[in-house]
């Protein structure tokens, strides 16, 4: 009775310490917003990696390219090769918009499933990738939503929204449909993938927390990689369709 | 085991109270698995990684190469045709001075030969014509004799009577006679 009772209590207090908190979030109070700010904190997290990394890495540019002055090199090829397929001919003044996307969302999906972030105790919530918010999703969707339009606009003008009522007007209802959806999907295929894998080894770790969540964990990087690589040619995609040439 | 579990729980909750702090629950911040992960992670990826950037460095070092080699060749062959173009611009000098002099020369001699062509067709023709002069003289010369003998012969047969006869001889014999006493004294 006495070891039962006391099991029982070890595993309340097992289960205080690695519960799992889905959506009690740490709030500040800034003005007269409730602000994220565990959503925050790992974000700049994030931005002072990208920026730390790349300034080392571009401080003495030679012709023959040093370790991380290629690594950068081969990362910035890549984006511009994700970019031209996607944008056709003038994706000059693009790339640095998908190449932020791509690294921000890559490195903070990576580093959310890398970085011993449970280390750091918060008084509620806790830290993890800042993309597992919501509210970070749609902040890019929107972006993207936004980068796109203008695209479109500063290329012909009010013409533009000609494109509705191509190829017939017939589908009109559903071009303007199409302009919500598209953030609404992008924001939402990102959070889900990255909350969903986040969730899955949490869960597995409280229940078996050696060996088994380890190839849950390589899956989790997998496919936050390839999310990352998809907001990234998506974005891309929609601004080069937008920025189509007359038919 | 009712402490130890209990001194366990107790280090779990103390941050919880609502502030910050490190939680130090190995099981909850999962650094076996995650040093695993990130052990096989840096382990495979590192050899991808390096040759991925190796072939990216080989493939800049040789473009650089080539176009070096090629910017070489084409010096090399500009250097080349540059030292051509000064070979054959001093011949076109040499030519240029030399045909010069020699044009000159050409023509020096062919006025001379020429003018020396000139002056003996003039002696030729100086000569025929004082041929022909001669050649005109006498006949003219001829002709006068011709017409004078035949005056004179003319005239002499005109003048050929019996009287004229027998008075020239007449006065032969008177000569004669004459002569004759002349030699007789």
């Amino acid at each position: 009775m006495n070891v039962l009772s006391c099991s029982i209590n070890t595993l309340k207090g097992l289960y205080d310490i690695s519960g799992v908190e889905v959506g009690q979030h740490f709030y500040w109070q800034i003005g007269g917003f409730q602000v994220h700010a565990q959503v925050l904190i790992t974000s700049w997290v994030v931005i002072a990696i990208l920026l730390g990394s790349a300034t080392l890495a571009v401080r003495n540019p030679q012709t023959i390219p040093t370790d991380g002055q290629n690594f950068f090199e081969y990362v910035l090829e890549f984006i511009r090769d994700v970019s031209k397929t996607q944008i056709g001919e003038e994706y000059g003044s693009w790339v640095p918009f998908i190449g932020t996307m791509f690294l921000f969302i890559f490195v903070s999906n990576w580093s959310g499933a890398l970085l011993p972030w449970k280390i750091i105790q918060l008084p509620h919530g806790e830290l993890a990738a800042p993309t597992n918010d919501i509210n970070t999703t749609v902040a890019l969707a929107l972006l993207t939503s936004v980068a796109y339009f203008y695209a479109g606009l500063t290329k012909k003008g009010l013409g533009y929204f000609g494109k509705y009522i191509q190829p017939t007007p017939i589908l009109l209802p559903i071009n303007i449909l199409e302009d919500f959806t598209k953030p609404l999907s992008l924001s939402f295929r990102l959070f889900g993938n990255i909350l969903a894998d986040e969730l899955v080894v949490v869960v597995l770790v409280s229940l078996v927390p050696s060996i088994v969540p380890i190839p849950v964990m390589f899956l989790g990087l997998f496919t936050s990689g390839i999310q990352a690589l998809i907001f990234a040619t998506l974005a891309a995609a929609y601004i080069g369709e937008s920025m189509e040439g007359h038919h | 085991m009712k402490n130890v579990t209990d001194s366990f729980v107790s280090l779990g909750h103390w941050p919880s109270a609502g502030g910050f702090g490190f939680n130090t629950d190995i099981l909850a911040t999962n650094p076996i698995n995650l040093s695993v992960v990130l052990g096989v992670l840096i382990f495979f990826g590192k050899g991808v990684l390096s040759d991925l950037l190796d072939n990216r460095k080989q493939r800049i070092l040789n473009t650089i190469r080539n176009s070096e080699e090629l910017r070489e060749g084409a010096i090399e062959q500009l250097e080349k045709a540059r030292a051509r173009l000064r070979k054959v611009e001093m011949e076109a000098d040499q030519y240029r001075v030399n045909g010069y002099s020699e044009i000159e020369r050409e023509k020096l001699n062919l006025i001379n030969s020429t003018y020396n062509t000139l002056e003996q067709l003039e002696n030729y023709k100086n000569e025929t014509i004082h041929f022909e002069q001669q050649r005109a003289i006498n006949q003219v010369r001829q002709r006068v004799l011709q017409q004078a003998l035949q005056g004179a012969l003319g005239t002499i047969n005109s003048c050929l009577n019996k009287e004229l006869h027998l008075r020239t001889i007449s006065a032969n014999i008177g000569m004669f006679g004459s002569m004759k006493e002349i030699r007789n004294n």
